[in-house]
């Protein structure tokens, strides 16, 4: 009899750590990139969320990079979480961009409807697109406001880039085709947070940054121009399970609501806030839903 | 704010990510069970597979896992989702404490034991179900209990690959660089495994033929 | 006795076995009647234990035929062949996780017997092999091994087979023990009148049980004969083994005879 008990004891055992599927009933799960902006965003999705509606929201945030966070909202471990129009269509889709930020949302969004059982809400309303910096006393010296001008000069500088910058397929290897740029040297990879720091000290002289660093104002680095459209348009988005938007319209609508709400240059003063004051995140983002009158 | 703090003013995520922790090392060890414990009797049973069975599971082991996962994840079905990749490969290395407990198991059987049921008329079926295996059992837990301490830690190296649990908290901590997140993550997987071992340990004690 | 006319319940024709190159058993041909206690004789290496596995085909033969109640034993059913057949071995194999009564009554369940049937079949075995009754919820690490031992015979017994076979059943046991349990195995083939194959290499064992004394040496068979004979016989290996056993084999001899 013991052994039978003692059977029976390992299958239950054994039973109840398979009926831990993930699955979560009336919570929304909010996820985010482990950088800056991505955990802004998602702070703002969570909080509008929870203001707007009635649902209780658990956050995910500092997921390490777009394959994971792909991974953890296909396995609905996630509900919704920011992405880049441009990053979902290259790195996710695997298709080839185009400059029209209109065209990149929509192939993004029938794709990903097609696809993943995911869809988009309406765009933030800034794009966040690759900015190649160079200090702002450079730029004035030497009269350059393009990317084409810039290759004229690019063999006396250092440059240096984030990770994935340099792996993406709309990264490096495409720029420096298109504008012809040949550098001293193999560029530095480095942190996306010291990259700033490390051209206002000289040890770099051209930086892969973000448009909307906000560390770009504050440490007078100047952002050449593009004029090539080489760079697709990166314009921020909540990317929502079908399945959530389904069951819960509710959190379609609070999205919606966000629509066009953040300018390039309002994403770059709460970047600011946050990397450079040092303030607290959920802080930041409060007082923003406030201005805007987005929140009661 | 300490790290208990921490936990239990997070404890819903807490919960959620041992929760996924404990579906990714429940439904990868099942499945090793059935397909090692087959796979050990078979081996016992025949023993010229033997060398070629267990050399395979050992070679499995020997890989580093984060590799595993890396070799894994362009294979088409598997690669498009991280968690079947990583019950995959928690899977894989769970096979070879299991086969091999098995087949140590089987074989240890007192030979007397098996010479009077089979001069009896025991059906090899019933030599399987009523002999060989309970008398085994013991010991096929215990390669069990093994394979569980692995997966639990393991499992933490699956986040990175983003199939989720409690290696999430271990990853977010680092990259944060917040000592109570990594924590966070960190002492609920070692409780699980302390657990694990001991609750099967229990277990394979009462199963010991006297 | 049975008539020389009836058919032998077990028999061997032309038996040979060969394993890894080594001949263990050559040319054996040898007849078991019905009611006999037929003891194979013989040293280490003589081919006594396999012989008696040919029976329950736990070996096969190489050449030659084992036949039982007629039919080959490499035709037919095995599994049938030997739940029809008593086995009992020196290290008794009694199953560790079952007790006394599961142990015995092993061959009626999967036979699918009843319970109402085994119940008190497994009481009147263990009355028989001389066990107190309670023993029957114990465990065999419970028990002595002249205990474990009878359990061994009265599991045997359990399906009431025609045939047992017994292999040194009684060598790992102390010499008091061996002698009890010699003793009540008499008494038991007196009332249940069961053909016996039984193995040992003590001669002295072998004059008070047996009807008959198979003698085998290097896996041939030297002589067949019963007790009183084998002490009288000439034949080397015959004279060898009475030469070594020493006195008081007589007395052996007396109490076996049918």
């Amino acid at each position: 009899m013991r052994r039978k008990t003692s059977a029976l004891f390992l299958v239950v055992l054994l039973a109840s750590s398979l009926s831990c599927a993930p699955s979560h009933a009336n919570r929304i799960v909010v996820g985010s990139k482990n950088f800056t902006e991505s955990f802004i965003l998602g702070e703002l999705i969570a909080q509008q969320i929870e203001a707007r509606t009635g649902l209780k929201v658990e956050r995910r945030f500092y997921l390490a990079g777009t394959y994971i966070c792909q991974q953890a909202i296909l396995a609905g471990r996630i509900d919704v979480y920011p992405e880049y129009t441009g990053t979902a269509l290259t790195t996710i889709l695997k298709q080839k961009a185009s400059a029209d930020k209109t065209e990149v949302y929509q192939t993004v969004k029938t794709g990903y409807e097609s696809r993943f059982g995911l869809t988009l809400g309406p765009a933030f309303g800034f794009n966040d697109t690759f900015a190649m910096e160079i200090r702002g006393e450079e730029a004035r010296r030497l009269n350059v406001h393009t990317l084409s001008e810039a290759a004229k000069f690019a063999p006396k500088w250092h440059a240096g880039f984030g990770y994935e910058f340099m792996e993406r397929p709309d990264g490096y290897n495409g720029m420096v085709a298109t504008y012809g740029l040949h550098f001293q040297d193999q560029p530095r990879i480095m942190d996306l947070g010291l990259l700033a720091r490390a051209l206002k000290d000289h040890q770099i002289d051209f930086a892969g940054g973000n448009a909307t660093d906000g560390l770009i104002p504050a440490t007078d680095l100047f952002v050449l121009e593009d004029d090539k459209h080489y760079f697709p348009p990166y314009e921020a988005v909540p990317v929502i399970r079908q399945q959530t938007a389904q069951q819960h319209p509710e959190v379609a609508q609070a999205l919606a609501a966000l629509e066009n709400e953040i300018s390039d240059s309002e994403m770059q003063q709460m970047n600011y806030a946050v990397d450079g004051q040092h303030r607290d995140t959920e802080e930041v983002v409060r007082e923003f839903l406030k201005r805007k009158k987005l929140v009661p | 704010m300490n790290v208990i703090h921490f936990m239990l003013r997070n404890h819903t995520q807490v919960l959620e990510l041992s929760l996924e922790h404990l579906w990714l090392v429940g439904l990868s060890t099942a499945f090793a069970i059935l397909i090692g414990v087959p796979l050990g009797i078979v081996i016992a049973h025949r023993p010229r597979f033997n060398k070629p069975v267990l050399a395979g599971a050992n070679i499995i082991q020997t890989i580093p896992s984060l590799a595993l996962f890396g070799f894994l994840l362009p294979v088409p079905w598997l690669g498009s989702r991280s968690d079947r990749l990583a019950i995959l490969a928690l899977t894989l290395y769970a096979l070879l404490p299991i086969i091999r407990n098995t087949y140590t198991g089987i074989c240890g059987v007192d030979s007397a034991v098996i010479e009077a049921a089979r001069g009896m008329g025991l059906t090899e079926s019933q030599m399987l179900f009523q002999v060989e295996l309970p008398l085994a059992a013991s010991v096929i837990l215990s390669g069990v209990r093994i394979a569980v301490v692995i997966s639990v830690g393991l499992a933490t190296i699956a986040a990175a690959i983003g199939a989720g649990g409690l290696g999430e908290f271990i990853f977010r901590g680092l990259a944060m660089v917040d000592d109570r997140v990594i924590l966070a993550g960190a002492i609920p997987a070692a409780v699980l495994a302390l657990a694990a071992d001991v609750g099967v340990g229990v277990i394979e004690r009462r199963l010991r033929p006297r | 006795m049975p008539a020389a006319s009836e058919a032998p319940v077990i028999e061997f024709r032309d038996v040979s076995y060969t394993v890894s190159g080594t001949q263990v058993i050559a040319n054996l041909n040898l007849r078991v009647d019905r009611g006999e206690t037929l003891v194979l004789l013989g040293r280490s290496g003589s081919g006594k234990t396999t012989t008696l596995k040919l029976i329950n085909r736990l070996v096969s033969p190489t050449s030659g035929q084992v036949l039982v109640n007629g039919n080959p034993t490499a035709q037919g059913d095995v599994i049938q062949l030997r739940r029809g057949i008593g086995y009992v071995i020196q290290e008794v194999g009694l199953f560790p996780h079952f007790t006394v009564e599961r142990n015995v009554a092993i061959v009626p369940k999967i036979e699918g017997w009843t319970s109402e049937r085994i119940q008190p079949r497994v009481q009147e075995l263990l009355k028989l092999v001389g066990l107190p009754a309670e023993l029957a919820s114990r465990y065999p690490h419970q028990l002595s091994g002249g205990q474990r031992q009878r359990v061994g015979f009265a599991r045997a017994l359990a399906a009431d087979p025609e045939i047992l076979l017994m292999d040194e059943p009684f060598g790992a046991l102390d010499p008091l023990t061996r002698d009890e349990l010699q003793r009540e195995f008499l008494a038991l083939q007196q009332r249940l009148n069961k053909t016996v194959v039984f193995v040992t290499h003590d001669l002295r064992e072998a004059l008070r049980l047996g009807s008959r004394i198979a003698l085998m040496e290097a896996g041939k068979l030297v002589t067949v004969l019963t007790p009183h004979e084998f002490l009288k016989s000439t034949d080397r290996w015959a004279a060898a083994y009475v030469k070594a056993f020493g006195d008081g084999l007589e007395a052996a001899a007396n109490r076996g005879t049918s």
